[in-house]
């Protein structure tokens, strides 16, 4: 139990509790010191990808599109749910779960799938640095072995604590994209509008718009996330009663995260305002800094950098911890590296390959931008399917954490739609014919 | 009464995930793959079926992409 109930004269030395006289201080330091999994899960999701997405919706579409982030809302929280209950239910990682659960064949291709993909995606937040560093007059050459190393650093401390702290304080620095977003003078009426009655924006429903929906969705949700999320429950060994805790942090990172991704979209909104058309984000960076002055410019590229920053960490420890689960390895940021080599190999190896990647002149990253859309497209529903049967596993869960029918209900209707939306993305990628230009 | 005066005696200890107690959890490991129903196997062989279809339809379009073809 994470807290015991004690007579004033009967407590016990215990070095590194902490003694709080009434039922609210230990409510709220209870969920403080559950805090985090499920907030870095939600924040690290707004990663490169996800800035370029957003701000390129809002670039082009305006803040027409708010609405579908409010609709993406209980989709993140239901599914991300169902993983903290899995981990806090097991003990285990996913991998290991779908590995036991669905045999060698499904472990594998999950296994393989995810190491892909999240390898794909490293690159992809690797070249946002490079390209923001770019912008900031800084020399990728130098800046990003800089950051892979920073990232390396950071999960060697032998702390899960310490590590999960500065993440969080990373998460935080998106606040700034509050500032960003209410600087640029959006009209609050049309944001309350937007916000809360759907509409499609002027031209109506064209492949390009068809496209960003889609992307957006994706970038919302990534396979990567059930993975982190379960494993990083798993490495602060959360308790049956932090249960009610983890789902409100969990609940707190989602609501956090998709009002920073609408920030992001009404800074976006602020190019169109003023006539720029978009190419990239550090572009729309550098035109908004003529308007609105040089710290505006500096601000969206230091807040791309954070967002790489925050999604390479996740997505490497994603892979580690994944793998280390599947081959037995000691997998705990707990650990030394003495303890854990081959869990602290793959996390170095992940960072350290899509860094070198990226700096390789003439790297063919567009290609790899574009697969990392349609795999994470064909990855995502089929990797919560699996979520879906482990949640209904009664002979594993019994009947305290397995789903009830309505989370049923909800989750079928999720994974349809979301199946879906990934067969349009990965056709329209794959096959971009079949459409008629937007 | 007498409750609340309880209450205010009372004192919690809140204790950190990491350094609790270790809690016994669901074991996993005796339970071997999962039984399903024949439409749940079904489903699965479908949807193996729809990823593998996937992802070669991706490889081929990315090695087109990448001019293995010898048209890009």
């Amino acid at each position: 139990m994470n807290y015991t109930s004690i007579q004033s004269s009967a407590i016990p030395a215990t070095p590194r509790g902490i003694v709080v006289r009434n039922r609210w201080a230990r409510n709220l330091l209870s969920f403080l010191m559950v805090f985090g999994p499920g907030l870095i899960v939600m924040e690290a999701d707004n990663d490169a990808g996800a800035v370029s997405t957003y701000v390129q919706a809002g670039a082009q579409y305006g803040i027409h599109l708010l609405w579908l982030l409010v609709l993406l809302l209980p989709i993140t929280y239901f599914i991300q749910e169902m993983v903290v209950r899995l981990g806090i239910a097991t003990g285990q990682g996913h991998a290991a779960m779908i590995y036991t659960r669905f045999g060698k064949w499904w472990g594998l291709f999950s296994l393989v799938d995810l190491q892909l993909l999240n390898f794909l995606t490293l690159v992809t937040e690797f070249a946002a640095i490079a390209l923001a560093l770019e912008h900031l007059n800084i020399s990728p050459s130098i800046g990003v072995p800089v950051a892979a190393c920073a990232l390396t650093l950071l999960v060697l401390t032998g702390s899960y604590r310490r590590w999960e702290r500065i993440v969080v304080f990373l998460c935080l620095l998106d606040l700034a994209w509050f500032a960003l977003a209410f600087y640029a003078h959006p009209a609050t009426g049309e944001i309350v509008r937007n916000t809360f009655v759907p509409s499609i924006p002027a031209g109506g429903l064209t492949a390009s718009l068809v496209f960003l929906v889609v992307g957006i969705v994706g970038t919302t949700i990534a396979p990567w996330q059930l993975f982190f999320q379960q494993s990083c429950i798993a490495d602060k060994r959360l308790r049956f009663a932090d249960l009610k805790w983890a789902r409100l942090d969990t609940l707190i990172g989602a609501t956090f995260t998709i009002i920073v991704a609408g920030c992001m979209m009404m800074t976006g909104n602020a190019a169109l305002r003023h006539g720029f058309s978009f190419t990239d984000p550090a572009q729309m960076a550098a035109d908004l800094g003529k308007v609105f002055g040089p710290w505006f410019r500096t601000g969206i590229l230091l807040l791309m950098i954070n967002a790489a920053v925050l999604g390479t960490t996740a997505i490497s420890l994603s892979s580690a911890w994944a793998y280390g689960e599947v081959r037995g390895w000691p997998h705990s940021l707990q650990k030394s590296i003495k303890d854990a080599p081959g869990f602290y190999g793959v996390y170095v190896l992940c960072v350290g390959a899509a860094a070198g990647l990226v700096l390789i002149p003439k790297a063919p990253l567009q290609l790899i931008i574009l697969s990392v859309q349609v795999l994470a497209g064909i990855m995502l529903p089929s990797a919560i399917i699996f979520l879906q049967l482990l949640l209904n596993d009664r002979e594993m869960l019994g009947e305290r954490f397995a789903n009830k029918p309505w989370n049923n209900v909800v989750n079928w209707t999720i994974i349809i739609v979301l199946f879906a939306l990934s067969l349009v993305l990965a056709i329209q990628v794959v096959a971009p014919k079949l459409f008629p230009a937007g | 009464m007498v409750l609340e005066n309880t209450i205010e005696e009372r004192e919690f200890l809140v204790i950190h995930p990491l350094d609790d107690v270790q809690e016994q959890k669901i074991e996993t490991k005796h339970l071997g793959p999962m039984k399903m129903t024949p439409a749940v196997r079904i489903s699965l062989l479908v949807l193996r079926g729809y990823l593998v279809l996937m992802m070669l339809l991706v490889l081929y379009h990315v090695l087109d992409l990448a001019g293995a073809f010898g048209k890009a």
